[in-house]
């Protein structure tokens, strides 16, 4: 009875296992399919000439144009797509969108007049036709709606786990049909190992569910908390001054940001295009939004003043070396885990703070010797309610 | 011992009532069970597609981008805003003739939570439900969002142009013109309408309460009006319980609607406290008809029927008249012998209130009489500073309503007011209003009056705006706004202003009049700034002036004389509800869903019959009677007394938003004016039988059993002066049985508890909101509490003894009793729910996976499932389910999602709060300066939170009290929360 039943069994479980990697296959090509689908259906002449006048555009900005350049091309400075390591300069989507709204003069003369030591040194070659720059005003004008290109495709996970699992039907099919393999184990070490990484793959996938150590977005400014806290060593709780006192650190008004930048306008990496931005910021009421990194989930209580202002945690502990960074990434993973562990090692300052005094039986134990030191562990720092409630 | 019961049903046959409940429980499990497919045909294939479906959903989501968050600054950071952190501002609450001084918790700009003002006399830190939930009605959807013509939305430019030219009009033409407002208790708004009617001369001013005390006001103007103008003698005058001795209330509930409440009971149970070793106690007689709070708290109860209270009260007049020497008035015979409560009262002269809530002027006046010759006025009955909440005069709006229906007003403003509704001829008011050229209303939010005026100028909410008030004269305190406006509202002040042509907005206005009017009368401060910014910071500004009344007996002789005799037949008593008061709060949910102190409904008012009436015509709960034509469920009410039938007052509106619409049944419609006052009671009503039909009640009243067992304990007053243990032997018995395997916690650093004085409290219910409030617990809805799934974290458990005719009644709040040897911890399989350092027993949602065995195995029944998500669901639409609702979410706490358990955390929030600012400062922290929500606005003083590792701590104290005893003690659960026992002060 048994017999009879297990090949219907595995042969439903295959069916599932095959129809769930066609759905996915399925998923991924058409994505794909819908972002091929572009609209070129332009007949009428002058709309010809349009598209002609902004393919040329882009070559100028490309560099393809004109071809005996011999200055450095636009791009390569004023990239399109967003970049891992901090580019200083500001990219071809923020030019874009800072000029679409005015006159080609404006754009010309900001061009061609560069304005504060960092662009006029690396706009000093540039030459340029003024019917071609023209031009390059209109793709970027265009580049403004469209937003920029789309990246090329990349391997990503999705991909290695889709091909690990035709790799283990290939195997389980010919473990039952076809036989090629000449070693039956052969198949079965193909089964086990793809099966094995398709689970750690998982588990690692789900242990990072919500976690993202590394992260680093574009940030709407091109703040550098390596020049501010590195460079310039300027204290971390001169712009977050809520970090002793308030659970939030606080991201720093615009108005804190003029206390200095009332007077330095204009950068030695980024020139004057990112700190115009906070000027702007100010002067035209609108803050700045910028994308949040360290974000814990609703369920999760931090407080910055418990860590900061009472244990006189460093901010490196957990936010890295800021002072090395360039773009702000996040350096741990914010784990519970980490937290705890954190927790399990740290002093507390039992001594120096009359609110302990009625701590008398850890008090006592010090004295006997019973412990060493005090740590956060001792005091309830790992039970749940100190930060889930 | 005692045998107390919770119903009817348990008192009869508790066997049976266990055995309905087991199947009622039996029932809903079935219910659950119940799928579309039979259970043994799909747990293959189900397993198969949910795994491979868990696959797929597993590496999508794992190669998904998390979704971007935006972190917006300031620009320009107000100084005294830091994110993360309440800012407290002091306001005052004035609606539905309540009033109480608050302090608005205000978090990154959203206000949160409303606190008692501690530094108010009246308030004294303490709230009611109403206020504590008025918070809610801020953000609330039926608040109406722009000014309105006819329906059609108008900019307020064009509206003041249109309504200014008919006014003036109007004015020229000789046209009334009348403004009908709830009462008014703000000096400069006064002031206002005295300006605006100067200048719309042609303008008067009705002020108007759905329950008035007009019988009072009238009554007091005759004792103390020789002499006075009117508006000098017209008073309500100022009880103070807290110095009284013997209280004698014939059906006033001064614990739960009557007046000004929770001033009440802070005096009420200041007398009654027996901490600290107090040997005194106020003795309290209760002569009423339903089984109200004060009823229930009474230590002598008198089930009389309404019509009987007049020749109750002139038989006790006599009796204190024949004793001191004064003259007998002829009149009717009592039926009651009061023999003893008038030797009582006699014995403690000065000590002793004496009250009605009868809106009967003649009745009043004996009741005064009684007070004179008690010599109560000046002692317990302040007559300098009278109440002021209640001005509105019955006879003026039934006047209004005549001269409405005959087209003699031409234009009609309405502010705060509702007759509609709320006046017994509302519908008559409706078409009245239709027919009237100009009709004009404030209000803030939709209401039955709303529906029928032309133009509708909203004001904002009372957390938006300016405001000043004098609930009682000479004690003063001022309303800011916490947030900007949420909608496009306008203070009806300001538009009056702007109607009478004065260049000022409102907050000048109140400066200016506090200037002129109010700084002159103080001397503390020399600069009106500084005036001005403490009594702002502060909330309150009291300058009491001595009283130039005095009593004549006039009138009393005469209106003995007027005096009815009961009479025969069922009567109908109408209340208002503790939960909804007037009904001005109909479209709150908490309001809603906060169960009657006694009866344990909510979400419906009912018809309370008299137990003996139920049985003898075969009625049971939920059946449906008609009562002079009105169809009400039924609900056998225990005390409720022979031939009266109790109902609420503040249910069935019509137009009040999406949660108050149709719930329960209109009862303004039923009540009767007699010589031109309000009669709160119908005589010789038809009572018949619906036959086979049903309103569900949401009963909460037999939820969680506690089978039995001593867990209110309680003892005689004399007793109690004998031996401080009396009642509490058991506690040293189990105590000296406790014994365990187990290890006993150790607490290194705090131990927090909280101490509940039985004595203290009268049921009330604010903690309840309070909690909910501060701790995001979700509406459910009717259909929900019926299935015995109330979130509330802290319920008052009502207990009956004795006759079930008059019975004696114990209120206890149960909350998680952070047990120290915790049934609930050692069952969870997921450690979702272990102990504290600090001897808090702890619940970490995240990991609650919803077995539910803490549950089962909580032997206080305190624990709370999300058996569905209330948040974000079309399915409980109440408050979370929109943007504009979840504003009011702490969000220090979160918020519970389907399948977990939630329970009491002791405010753990506040508790680290205060713990966090006490390490950064670098000290202990202090005994009191932690405050649970529940704690912090008892009007009772009944809870107080404490370190019980701290042997000088208030709370180490209350739990070395002779009275203090815990829970189920038997059990060696080890709770963190105490209880005291009761006392009752009857005299045998």
């Amino acid at each position: 009875m048994r017999k009879v039943n297990l090949l219907p069994d595995l042969q439903l479980r295959l069916k599932t296992l095959i129809s769930l990697i066609f759905f996915s296959i399925f998923l991924i090509s058409g994505n794909s399919l819908l972002a091929n689908i572009s609209d070129e259906e332009d007949n009428s002449a002058s709309e010809h000439q349009i598209h002609e006048d902004l393919q040329r555009g882009e070559r100028f900005f490309k560099g393809l144009l004109p071809k005996d350049r011999k200055f450095e091309t636009c791009v390569s400075c004023h990239t399109l797509h967003e970049s891992d390591s901090l580019n200083w300069n500001p990219s071809a989507m923020d030019i874009a969108l800072k000029y679409s709204g005015k006159d080609f003069t404006d754009f010309q003369s900001a061009v061609m007049e560069p304005n504060g030591k960092k662009m006029e040194a690396s706009h000093k070659d540039f030459k340029i036709e003024v019917e071609d720059l023209k031009k390059v005003k209109m793709y970027l004008d265009q580049l403004a709606v469209t937003g920029p290109p789309p990246p090329g495709p990349t391997i990503n996970m999705i991909i290695i786990f889709v091909l690990l699992g035709l790799l283990m039907t290939f195997s389980v099919l010919d473990l039952i049909f076809f036989h090629k393999i000449k070693y039956r184990f052969i198949s079965v070490i193909i089964l086990l190992i793809t099966l094995g990484i398709q689970v750690y793959m998982i588990a690692e996938a789900a242990i990072g569910l919500g976690r993202s150590p590394g992260y680093a977005p574009n940030q709407p400014i091109k703040f550098s908390h390596k020049i501010h806290a590195g460079d310039n060593r300027i204290d971390c709780k001169y712009c977050h001054h809520l970090a002793e006192y308030s659970k939030s650190a606080g991201i720093p008004a615009m108005e804190l940001c003029m206390n200095c930048h009332v007077l330095v306008r204009e950068g030695s990496h980024s020139g004057k295009f990112e700190i115009a931005k906070v000027v702007e910021a100010n002067e035209t009421k609108k803050p700045v939004e910028w994308i949040r990194l360290h974000n814990l989930p609703d369920h999760v209580f931090f407080s910055h003043a418990q860590h900061v202002g009472i244990a006189k945690v460093d901010c490196k502990k957990c936010h890295g070396a800021v002072q090395e960074m360039g773009i702000m990434k996040q350096s741990s993973d914010l784990s519970m885990g980490w937290c705890i562990n954190c927790h399990r090692q740290t002093k507390v300052n039992f001594k120096d703070n009359a609110y302990y005094d009625k701590y008398l039986k850890l008090h006592e134990d010090l004295k006997s010797g019973k412990l060493d030191t005090v740590r956060a562990v001792n005091i309830g720092a790992n039970d749940c309610m100190r930060c889930h409630y | 011992m005692k045998t107390y019961w919770r119903s009817i049903e348990e008192l009869d046959n508790p066997k049976e009532l266990r055995r309905a409940e087991v199947r009622e429980e039996a029932k809903q499990k079935s219910m659950l069970m119940k799928g579309d497919s039979d259970l043994n045909g799909s747990s293959r294939r189900d397993f198969l597609k949910t795994f491979g479906f868990g696959i797929a959903a597993a590496s999508i989501v794992a190669s998904c981008k998390r979704p971007i968050d935006k972190a917006i600054p300031y620009l320009v950071k107000p100084a005294e805003i830091t994110p993360g952190t309440a800012n407290y501002y002091a306001s005052s609450f004035f609606e539905g003739n309540e009033y109480g001084s608050v302090a608005v918790k205000v978090r990154d700009g959203r206000p949160i939570k409303i606190e008692g003002n501690a530094l108010s006399s009246i308030s004294q830190g303490a709230t009611s439900a109403r206020v504590q939930a008025s918070v809610l009605n801020l953000y609330d959807d039926a608040r109406f969002k722009n000014p309105s013509k006819s329906g059609s939305e108008i900019t307020w430019e064009k509206a003041d142009k249109e309504i200014i030219a008919q006014l003036s009009e109007l004015k020229s033409q000789g046209g009334k013109v009348v403004l009908l407002s709830s009462t008014i208790i703000s000096p400069s708004t006064r002031e206002i309408i005295r300006k605006f009617t100067e200048k719309q001369t042609n303008t008067e001013w009705i002020q108007y309460d759905p329950v008035s005390a007009s019988g009072i006001i009238l009554a007091n103007l005759t004792s103390f009006g020789k002499n006075l103008p009117d508006s000098q003698a017209a008073i309500i005058p100022d009880y103070r319980f807290n110095k009284a001795k013997v209280v004698v209330s014939f059906g006033a509930d001064f614990l739960g609607t009557w007046l000004s409440p929770v001033e009440y009971t802070k005096g009420y149970t200041a007398a009654r406290n027996l901490q600290d070793g107090r040997k005194e106690m106020l003795r309290h007689y209760q002569f009423e008809s339903g089984l109200t709070l004060s009823g229930s708290n009474a230590d002598v109860r008198f089930p009389i029927k309404p019509s009987e209270e007049g020749a109750i009260v002139l038989a006790l007049y006599n009796a204190i008249a024949r004793a001191k020497g004064a003259q007998v008035l002829s009149g009717v015979q009592s039926s009651v012998d009061i023999s003893e409560l008038a030797a009582d009262l006699l014995e403690n002269t000065k000590q002793s209130i004496v009250i009605s809530g009868s809106n009967d002027v003649n009745i009043q006046l004996l009741i005064n009489g009684i007070n004179q010759l008690l010599g109560n006025y000046g002692q317990t009955i302040g007559l300098d500073t009278p109440l002021l909440t209640k001005q509105g005069i019955d006879e003026k709006t039934d006047r209004l309503l005549v001269d409405l229906k005959a087209g003699n007003i031409k234009a009609l403003l309405v502010w705060n007011a509702n007759p509609v509704f709320d006046h017994p001829k509302g519908a008559e008011f409706a078409d009245a209003i239709k027919k009237t050229g100009l009709s004009i209303s404030f209000s803030e939010r939709k209401d039955e009056t709303t529906a029928v005026c032309q133009y509708i100028l909203p004001e904002p909410n009372y957390l938006e705006s300016w405001n000043d008030m004098e609930p009682k004269t000479g004690i003063f305190s001022l309303s800011q706004p916490t947030i900007a406006p949420i909608f496009n509202a306008r203070a009806p002040q300001e538009t009056l202003l702007k109607w009478a042509a004065i260049e000022s907005n409102y907050r000048d206005f109140i400066q200016n009049f506090w200037k002129e009017n109010l700084f002159p009368k103080q001397k503390e401060s020399a600069d009106f700034r500084l005036f001005w910014n403490s009594s702002l910071q502060n909330g309150v500004f009291e300058a009491v002036q001595e009283s130039k009344l005095n009593y004549s007996s006039d009138g009393t002789a005469q209106a003995a004389s007027r005096i009815k005799p009961a009479i025969a037949g069922i009567e109908l008593v109408i209340y208002e509800s503790i939960a909804l008061g007037n009904g001005k709060h109909a479209n709150n949910p908490w309001l809603q869903e906060l169960p009657d102190p006694v009866a344990k409904i909510s979400w419906d008012n009912f018809a309370a019959l008299p137990v003996e009436y139920a049985e003898k015509n075969g009625l049971k709960n939920e059946d449906v009677i008609r009562v002079n034509g009105v169809e009400l469920p039924v609900f056998i009410q225990p005390g409720q007394a022979k031939d009266t039938i109790s109902v609420a007052l503040g249910y069935g509106r019509q137009v009040s938003g999406k949660v108050g619409d149709k719930t329960g049944t209109n009862i303004y419609p039923m009540i009767e004016t007699e010589n031109g006052f309000r009669k709160y009671f119908l005589s010789s009503v038809k009572v018949d039988k619906v036959p086979e039909k049903v309103i569900h009640l949401a009963i909460s009243q037999t939820h969680h059993s506690m089978e039995g067992r001593a867990i209110v304990r309680e003892a005689t007053f004399d007793e109690y002066l004998k031996k401080p243990v009396a009642g509490n032997e058991k506690e040293s018995e189990d105590m000296a049985n406790s014994h365990t395997l187990y290890k006993m916690p150790v607490y290194n650093g705090h131990h927090w508890g909280l101490s509940v004085d039985l004595n203290s409290c009268t049921g009330c219910g604010n903690c309840a909101i309070a909690c909910q409030a501060e701790n995001n617990i979700q509406v459910i809805g009717k259909e929900q509490v019926r299935n015995r799934r109330i979130m509330h974290w802290i319920r008052i458990d009502r207990y009956y003894s004795e006759n079930p005719e008059n019975p004696k009644v114990s209120f206890q709040p149960v909350t998680c009793q952070h047990c120290g040897n915790a049934p609930c911890e050692n069952v969870c399989p997921v450690a979702a729910t272990p102990h504290s350092e600090e001897g808090l027993n702890q619940m970490a949602y995240n990991r609650c996976v919803g077995t539910k065995y803490c549950v089962n195995n909580c032997p206080y029944k305190v624990r709370r499932f999300n058996w569905f998500q209330f948040v974000k669901n079309d399915k409980f639409d109440f408050a979370s389910n929109s943007d504009l609702g979840r504003m009011v979410l702490n969000p220090d706490v979160t918020v519970r999602s389907r399948g977990v358990v939630e329970k009491c955390s002791m405010c753990v929030q506040r508790i680290q709060e205060k713990k966090q600012l006490a390490k950064l400062e670098g000290r202990a922290i202090a005994d009191g300066e932690i405050k649970t929500a529940c704690s912090q606005s008892c009007p009772g003083n009944a809870i107080l939170f404490g370190d019980l590792e701290d042997p000088e701590s208030r709370i180490s104290k209350l739990f070395n009290d002779p009275r203090h005893y815990h829970l189920l003690e038997e059990l060696h659960t080890l709770p963190s929360v105490g209880y005291m026992t009761k006392v009752r002060n009857s005299k045998v």
